[in-house]
């Protein structure tokens, strides 16, 4: 027993003695617990402000109502109108909804038709077009947008469905019929008539701002909602197409972690101090690491998505272009990733923690493991701060969206500057000689 | 020609070398005698531009050794005290890889590589992964490997940690070689042994200083004796400590009584008095002073501390 506590006290001194390698041990899982938590964390949380281009056409007051309630509920942010080129707001018309779902600046639209209401119809109708780009979000907006319409509004079909009896069968008709029912059911159910409350044939009011689940389940029965798919109908393997881009993504920020170790491990067998003291400089030496790491992402990520393309049917080719200078860019920060890891960290257990810890962290608020619109507003700018939010949304846009090369030059300038930036100080601790 | 002149280098917690000043000739084969700490990898670390003073300057011809001065490293080559080597790629990958550094022709260097691989003995071993080599089979590779571009001058820091004796001399041969073949060799140990055999100068460094340099013979005329006595520790000796620092400076080892003599010491007297005390000669011997001794004498301290 006196050699396992021997052994087990060896282990604890030499975890403890690196204290950052440490300290990020225990930093990981705190970090990915409030990530978790700020997202699934108390029961009555869940997505907010998720944008949601909106408009009505109606002018039935059961689509001021919806608009209403939208408005005030949590879960959507309405988007009513977009920017024109002169930077106007410009409110939605049927077309110009579709385009900005079709530009990707919002998941869906709902739109309120023209018709969407009568006094000849018992239900609703309403126009959905969504980009399925990420399927929780579409999942989750679809859900949400039923529920808040079906617990919100379901009086205003009773009160249809009444209007429409009063119409056909008038009130009086209407009433004696209400009394019939009612002496059928005391009868039959030995129930006081008095007890038996239908709502009032004239006052309509009451019955709109009623819930009921009775009216719940028969607002599943008559919203009409028309669905309509703007983005990535034609796409052989939607959830391949959608994934790959954040898979690919941690795949390589992990291979270059595995990199930047070896960076440590060349530096204590010496092989560095024999690099250095022949007629070779630090700088050439973190060019060729970094030149080398690049290419070597590159073709990494290139023999991903064509075997993603063979296996997964997922279209490289349509694209092409784009798809390649997004490639370079992805493997260009990546690397800078790499190359900050070795230097700013001591050991190669801190370079490792480090990496790790970064790796989960952008793909978490980057959006590879959940849409960031699912998170706190202050989650969701520092998201776009990583590198993983700007690869996964322009491998989006290609992929996905086949949006030509000049849609993603906002992807691919944030990542050349993102590589550009992080190997400046790179290359300052390097040239320091903090590292080697 | 090598110039260290008044260098300093200091470490956040230490100071690794303190106002060092050295000359070496062109053709020297020069010692860097101390214990492990003394300074002996930092001067190197300066020496080929790995690392900046923090003051003083050194020069290797007529070029100033610099971080950024990538011209001076041209002519000199590093067998580090690591073995520097990948273990996963064989001997000859080692040191196309190597050699590749310094843009040599590829024919040169294929024929260098050969040439190199055969007078250490690996050349049969050539296309063998480094991971299945012999520690002085690794130990002779890390030391071609930095001649392949021919360097005038050679710095070998500690280049035997390790090595079996077979390894050790066939690396001491070889040196000895390139020295006699004009090759300016510096050379650090804290190996007392190898800095007598190899080096015809010596400097003895301790604590980032120089504390004495010379030829062996000018470094061991520093002591006061010409003969060192060894008393093996027998019956005989027990309490006799006393008797034997009459004839000069006693250091009490494990298993023996290390004489060093002073000034008045006469060996008849010596050998008299030590037989009226019933201490048997057959377990006194006498030896050369060495290095050690004198290291010993200048710090009060072994070279092995």
């Amino acid at each position: 027993m006196k050699t396992v506590l021997a052994l087990i006290t060896k282990e604890y001194k030499l975890f403890l003695s690196d204290r950052v390698a440490m300290g990020l041990t225990f930093l990981i899982p705190i970090f990915l617990i409030a990530i978790w938590g700020s997202i699934f964390g108390s029961a009555d949380s869940g997505p907010e402000h998720l944008g949601l281009a909106f408009l009505n056409a109606s002018s039935a007051p059961i689509g001021r109502n919806i608009e209403k309630v939208l408005d005030t509920t949590r879960t959507f942010r309405l988007v009513k109108s977009y920017q024109d080129e002169r930077g106007n707001q410009i409110p939605f018309d049927t077309v110009t909804i579709k385009d900005y779902v079709r530009k990707g600046n919002a998941s869906a639209a709902l739109v309120i038709p023209p018709d969407a209401y009568t006094d000849t119809s018992i239900g609703l109708k309403l126009k959905f077009y969504y980009d399925p780009k990420n399927e929780m979000e579409m999942r989750i907006i679809q859900g949400v947008l039923t529920q808040t319409i079906m617990s919100q509004l379901p009086g205003a079909f009773i009160e249809g469905m009444q209007r429409k009896a009063v119409r056909f069968l008038g009130l009086d008709s209407g009433t004696a019929f209400n009394t019939g029912i009612k002496s059928l059911v005391s009868r039959y159910f030995n129930i006081d008539t008095g007890k038996i409350v239908f709502p009032s044939l004239t006052d309509t009011t009451a019955a709109s701002s009623r819930e009921s689940k009775g009216g719940r389940d028969f607002f599943k029965n008559v919203l009409d909602f028309e669905s309509e798919q703007l983005v990535g109908k034609n796409i052989a393997n939607p959830m391949a197409t959608r994934s790959v881009g954040g898979w690919a993504m941690m795949f390589l920020m992990f291979t270059l972690t595995a990199s930047s170790v070896s960076l440590f491990e060349e530096k204590q067998s010496g092989v560095v101090l024999r690099i250095l003291a022949s007629p070779i400089s630090r700088v050439q030496i973190l060019w060729s690491k970094y030149l080398y790491n690049m290419s070597l992402g590159f073709v990494r990520l290139t023999v991903l998505f064509v075997f993603g393309s063979i296996l997964f049917k997922i279209d490289v080719l349509s694209n092409l272009a784009g798809l390649i200078l997004l490639l370079v860019a992805a493997s260009m920060a990546c690397t800078s990733f790499g190359m900050l890891l070795s230097a700013v960290s001591k050991t190669q257990s801190q370079a490792r923690g480090l990496g790790t810890f970064l790796i989960l962290a952008m793909s978490s608020i980057g959006g590879a493991w959940f849409p960031t619109s699912f998170m706190p507003g202050f989650i969701q700018a520092f998201s776009k701060l990583t590198l993983v939010y700007w690869s996964m949304d322009g491998f989006l846009q290609v992929l996905w969206r086949g949006a030509p090369v000049v849609d993603i030059l906002p992807n691919l300038g944030v990542l050349v500057g993102i590589a550009a930036v992080i190997t400046s100080v790179s290359v300052l601790q390097f040239k320091k000689g903090h590292v080697f | 020609m090598i110039r260290i002149n008044d260098v300093t280098k200091k470490f956040p917690t230490v100071t690794a070398l303190q106002n060092i000043s050295l000359t070496v000739a062109d053709g020297e084969f020069f010692g860097l005698l101390g214990p492990n700490g003394a300074g002996k990898s930092t001067l190197m670390n300066l020496l080929i531009g790995y690392l900046d003073p923090d003051g003083g300057e050194i020069t290797v011809g007529d070029d100033k050794v610099t971080r950024d001065n990538l011209e001076a490293r041209k002519n000199i080559g590093l067998v580090p005290q690591s073995l520097a080597l990948y273990d996963d790629i064989s001997a000859q990958e080692n040191l196309e890889i190597f050699g590749s550094f310094y843009h040599i022709e590829k024919r040169t260097l294929r024929h260098r590589i050969e040439e190199r691989l055969r007078a250490v003995e690996l050349y049969d071993r050539r296309k063998d992964r480094v991971s299945t080599f012999s520690g002085g089979m690794k130990r002779r590779l890390n030391l071609i490997a930095s001649l392949l571009h021919d360097p005038s001058l050679l710095l070998c820091d500690e280049p035997t940690v390790g090595v079996d004796p077979q390894s050790r001399n066939a690396i001491f041969d070889y040196l000895e070689m390139l020295n006699c073949a004009g090759k300016t060799i510096v050379y650090t140990t804290h190996y007392m042994e190898e800095a007598e055999r190899l080096c015809t100068r010596i400097a003895i460094i301790d604590s980032g200083t120089i504390i004495t340099e010379g030829t062996l013979d000018d470094l061991l005329a520093k002591l006061s004796y010409e003969e060192s006595i060894s008393i093996i520790k027998n019956s005989s000796t027990i309490g006799k400590l006393e008797l034997f620092r009459q004839f000069g400076t006693v250091i009490d080892d494990d298993d023996r009584f290390e004489l060093k003599p002073n000034g008045t010491f006469r060996l008849s007297s010596f050998f008299k008095s030590v037989e009226e005390q019933g201490v048997s000669t057959r377990f006194i011997e006498m030896s050369k002073p060495t290095l050690e001794a004198l290291f010993l004498n200048l710090t009060g301290r072994s070279l092995r501390d």
